[in-house]
């Protein structure tokens, strides 16, 4: 569960980036924040692992079942041991081009590892096998000794899937996950992460809102910096018209 | 008008900074015609190569690789030490500055220059020359390291970041894969350069080949010196070519 209570990010100059913006996601959601470009989606989702420093507002996180810490106000300690448990995927570009898409998984676990043991005897068999069976539950498994920039753009996003699964983590933040693959692999990836909302939340920045009708199961759409829409994912055309405004046309191909 | 003076203009202004160039350096036709002359001499005085001699030079040829060798090896690693320093993804800006303006400086220091410092400090020898060639790799390799360092995208940290890693890790996990074949070939060509320096400190004192050459000029050998020339000759093809053959095939690899 991660509850956001009035994220708010104002510049020197008085303008709003992230106004007042509030809401709650639990296991089972598969959320999709949507709105024009520039609105504010991404850095919502990055103060939601407090790689914003905001100018008020709180980020709660479960630390234990009835225990809950607000990541704006912890020592960093804390902070690394809370990121070790939320997945980051971004749009494949964060993979490490040259080492192979097993290793790539096995990058997901660093922060629970320590320094000196990976420097000196790398990953053990154990987590080898799980590596695996993350990259099995991408289908990528057949890829796990070649390297990652032989794969095309879908089979690298699977892979930065596999990485955010096999970290276990308790939280699934995508920042545009599919932007940049074909409507075939933007459907495998968006049915993936709903099938993992099944056991964590699963929080996502997307720029269709066709698919995300389709997949997500709830919508928040921001607009200006503030919280336009919360709720159902089937928008009507006049909500996404509000949403959107000119942009609506370049949007719905 | 005016522009179709300007290289007229360029022209004259060329001509006048030579000649007073040529003033100021006191270079005269007539000496580079006699000293034409006299080298032509010099050089016939050399052949043919003393052909036993060879046998004698094999191991300070050794000692001039063994010398680039370990300078490039060591420079290499402190260089990349260095590099992750100035990489502006790994540090802060302030830092970052710092180190760069170090590079820099180093760049223009002669690698000559720090020999004579180190002879004043750990006296004439092997050990000084291979100083003077780690110090020397630090201004072309850290810059070079850097900025490929920089060339990782800043998604690739921050994903690891997110991870939990810390900074060795997203050094050795994240970044040095990608770096690999720049610095291996990057390496290679800074050892090249060693090569032909190693068999100039050597000339200074350092011993090797370069030590070997001057010796057999100042006791007016030139038979042997004309044997010494080859040997340097063959070893720098010799070393640019395997260097360039790996250079070549890691490029193919990268793609």
């Amino acid at each position: 569960m991660i509850k956001a209570v009035g994220l708010t990010k104002q510049l020197k100059n008085g303008k709003f980036l992230l106004n007042n913006i509030s809401f709650e996601v639990v296991k089972g959601e598969f959320v999709g924040i949507l709105g024009a470009s520039g609105a504010g989606k991404t850095l919502t989702l990055k103060s939601l692992i407090g790689l914003l420093e905001l100018t008020s507002g709180e980020v709660w996180v479960e630390e234990t079942s009835n225990q809950h810490i607000n990541i704006y106000q912890t020592k960093t300690s804390i902070l690394k041991k809370l990121r070790s448990k939320i997945a980051l995927i971004f749009q494949g570009y964060h993979l490490v081009q040259r080492a192979t898409t097993l290793e790539n998984v096995l990058m997901g676990r660093l922060g629970s590892v320590s320094t000196w043991r990976t420097l000196f005897f790398g990953f053990n068999e154990n987590e080898k096998k799980e590596a695996l069976i993350a990259l099995e539950r991408v289908n990528m498994q057949s890829f796990a000794t070649t390297r990652v920039n032989a794969l095309s753009g879908g089979e690298k996003q699977r892979v930065a899937i596999a990485r955010a699964l096999f970290q276990q983590p308790r939280l699934l933040l995508a920042d545009e996950p599919i932007s940049n693959l074909d409507p075939k692999n933007a459907k495998i990836i968006m049915a993936l992460l709903k099938e993992l909302s099944n056991f964590f939340p699963v929080i996502g920045v997307f720029h269709q809102p066709e698919l995300c009708a389709k997949y997500c199961t709830r919508i928040i759409a921001i607009k200006e910096g503030k919280l336009y829409y919360d709720g159902e994912p089937n928008l009507d055309e006049k909500t996404l018209e509000d949403i959107y405004g000119e942009e609506l046309s370049s949007i719905l191909t | 008008m005016i522009k179709k003076a300007f290289p007229i203009f360029f022209l004259l202004l060329t001509i006048m900074v030579t000649y007073y160039a040529m003033i100021l350096t006191d270079f005269k036709l007539n000496t580079l015609k006699k000293g034409l002359h006299d080298s032509y001499f010099f050089i016939e005085q050399m052949f043919p190569p003393s052909w036993e001699d060879f046998k004698d030079l094999w191991n300070p040829a050794l000692e001039t690789v063994a010398l680039a060798l370990l300078g490039t090896f060591l420079g290499t690693i402190l260089s990349l030490i260095i590099a992750f320093f100035g990489a502006s993804n790994l540090t802060n800006k302030w830092v970052k500055q710092i180190v760069r303006s170090l590079i820099s400086v180093e760049r223009s220091i002669p690698e000559l220059f720090i020999l004579l410092i180190l002879i004043a400090a750990y006296g004439l020898g092997a050990l000084s020359a291979v100083l003077a060639l780690m110090i020397g790799c630090i201004g072309m390799l850290g810059k070079l390291f850097a900025d490929a360092i920089e060339e990782t995208p800043v998604s690739v940290i921050e994903s690891l970041k997110a991870a939990g890693a810390s900074k060795v890790q997203i050094i050795y996990f994240g970044i040095l894969p990608d770096l690999f074949p720049k610095l291996i070939s990057y390496s290679l060509f800074r050892f090249e350069i060693n090569i032909r320096l190693s068999v100039l400190l050597g000339a200074i004192g350092a011993g090797g080949i370069g030590y070997e050459l001057d010796y057999a000029f100042s006791m007016l050998q030139f038979h042997r010196a004309l044997s010494c020339l080859i040997v340097v000759l063959v070893l720098v093809i010799a070393i640019e070519q395997i260097s360039l053959y790996i250079r070549k095939k890691l490029s193919i690899s990268q793609l």
